[in-house]
């Protein structure tokens, strides 16, 4: 089954290699700047949440966010390009590959660019801030990285999919993404909320992707409840993203 | 051996309208088809069900003996597609975009990279295996993908309106290369142009609202469809009395006359005795029966309306 699915990301990484510089300069370029203007221009104001400096506890959001929206971008408009401009996916669909392995290849594109591109962001703030973490939790925190790409990669091949006009991706990602991430916690904390809404903040899976990835890295501590709920969101998306991709082929 | 194709009481409907209806057909192995028919005559929808694009409402067809329905991957595995716009990967080279192609057929390298070697050469593009395909004239992309769709070698070759929009030196060189391919596989053609399913097809399908009109070689279609019995006709003198006298035979349906010569259109095939019958044997310069093109039987048969 993989083999049409590693066979678009082949492509897929041939193409990022072509433009890696000038993609990742654009994509550090924006977290940055929520770094610059959120870390060091409130930091007067904000000196420390919950015990924690403000700037490094928005750093870990900033590349979670980098790493989801990349995946979010990459799937949204590689799947509507190949489907309405270049009609490649045509092409692919008359080879012996299935529907799963389209699915599946743009969403492994997806979360590798998002990869790389949130390890990109990672390293300049690693290298510009004071912004430290230990080590031995990285692994969880990628680990949610991970579930958060695919959800968001997912989200962005079924916006890719069933978005005909390329402008309904741009509201979708004014919409319904960045609400999603802005209110996940990135850079607040989520006590203030007023308590009537906060079980429902909590269980959005974006809160659990923002706030359970930075716990992961700045104390190792892994939310199993976060966890779930991002596990089940994937599990869900993928299902929908496969359903979607189908149905509207057959249009 | 089975059929190279065989279509058995295809459907394909959206609502109330039937964009193909029970077509069924039997293709021979290694016969190049020409499937003619005007603009909604469901030429795409067949090529889309039979490339398993679409699924068919009703019936099956069976490439190679495997079903379209069923047995979709396998028949992806035997199929070559040349689509009617150019679906050419605009950010790999011209090169890269057959690797894919190959890679998507799960043939290893050492199989595909003299196999693409081989084909950039054979379509002329050897020189420019590097480059995108963008800086490609339309006649260079439209070989482009005609080499992609035979990298892994297919048995049967779709190629759906293969040279719209190239010049005529283009689409001689594509025709030049589609008859070097047709001993190696069989070639499923559908085309706007006459002069192309003429030149190229060995049978040919007109097709209208769905279902299949007629079918044979081309000559076969025209001996057919020669009925409209043309003769054109020149006469030493009297040509403005004779004009007069073929106006008014019953037998005459159509007369066009330029100076001496005239071009006939009869009713029927006993109609040519009373012409003769009327004129002066010594008058005849020269007659002669127009045998009709595949244009006109094309024509006879869709009528003249223009569709949307």
């Amino acid at each position: 089954m993989l083999r049409g699915a590693l066979s678009i990301v082949w492509r897929d990484l041939i193409v990022l290699r072509r433009s890696l510089f000038s993609e990742l300069l654009a994509v550090v370029a924006s977290p940055l700047t929520l770094f610059f203007a959120f870390g060091f221009g409130l930091k007067g104001y904000i000196t420390a949440v919950d015990g924690v400096p403000y700037a490094v506890f928005i750093a870990p959001g900033l590349i979670s966010m980098t790493a989801v929206l990349a995946a979010f971008e990459e799937s949204a408009w590689s799947m509507w390009f190949h489907r309405r401009v270049q009609k490649t996916i045509e092409e692919y669909r008359v080879t012996p590959i299935t529907v799963y392995d389209i699915v599946v290849g743009k969403l492994i594109s997806g979360f590798t660019q998002g990869g790389i591109k949130g390890v990109a962001v990672a390293v300049v703030i690693f290298l510009i801030t004071p912004f430290r973490f230990p080590l031995q939790n990285l692994s969880i925190y990628l680990l949610f990285i991970a579930l958060g790409s695919m959800i968001f990669s997912c989200l962005g091949t079924i916006c890719g999919t069933v978005m005909d006009k390329p402008e309904n991706i741009g509201r979708i990602q004014s919409v319904v993404i960045m609400p999603l991430i802005f209110m996940s916690g990135i850079f607040f904390p989520l006590s203030s909320y007023p308590p009537s809404i906060l079980p429902v903040i909590r269980l959005l899976p974006s809160t659990a992707l923002f706030e359970g990835a930075r716990t992961a890295l700045l104390s190792g501590a892994s939310s199993m409840l976060s966890l779930l709920i991002l596990g089940g969101t994937a599990v869900v998306m993928f299902a929908l993203a496969v359903v979607v991709f189908n149905r509207k082929i057959e249009e | 051996m089975p059929a190279a194709l065989s279509l058995q009481g295809l459907s394909k409907r959206y609502g109330t309208l039937t964009a193909v209806d029970r077509f069924s057909l039997e293709v021979e192995q290694g016969t190049v088809f020409g499937l003619l028919g005007p603009n909604g005559a469901g030429k795409t929808t067949l090529i889309k069900m039979l490339t398993t694009l679409m699924r068919p409402t009703e019936g099956d067809a069976f490439i190679q003996g495997h079903s379209i329905v069923s047995a979709g991957k396998k028949v992806r595995e035997l199929i070559g597609v040349v689509p009617q716009e150019n679906n050419l990967d605009r950010y790999l080279t011209a090169r890269e975009n057959l690797v894919l192609h190959a890679k998507m057929h799960g043939i290893p390298p050492r199989d595909y990279r003299p196999r693409i070697d081989e084909l950039l050469e054979l379509t002329g593009l050897s020189g420019r295996r590097n480059d995108f395909p963008d800086t490609f004239s339309g006649g260079m992309q439209r070989r482009l993908v005609v080499a992609r769709a035979l990298v892994h070698q297919p048995r049967l070759l779709f190629l759906d309106e293969p040279t719209t929009g190239l010049d005529p030196q283009s689409r001689r060189a594509l025709w030049d290369h589609v008859r070097t391919l047709r001993s190696r596989m069989t070639i499923f053609l559908t085309t706007h142009y006459m002069d192309e399913a003429d030149s190229l097809c060995d049978r040919i399908v007109i097709m209208d609202h769905g279902k299949s009109l007629v079918d044979g070689s081309a000559a076969e279609l025209k001996a057919r469809y020669a009925h409209a019995h043309i003769y054109e006709l020149e006469v030493r003198r009297d040509a403005q009395r004779y004009e007069e006298l073929f106006s008014s035979l019953s037998a005459v349906t159509s007369l066009e006359r330029e100076q001496n010569a005239f071009r006939i259109v009869l009713r029927d095939e006993e109609s040519l005795k009373p012409l003769m019958d009327s004129m002066e044997s010594g008058d005849i310069r020269r007659i002669c029966l127009v045998e009709p093109s595949l244009e006109e039987v094309f024509l006879d048969l869709t009528g003249k309306a223009v569709r949307e």
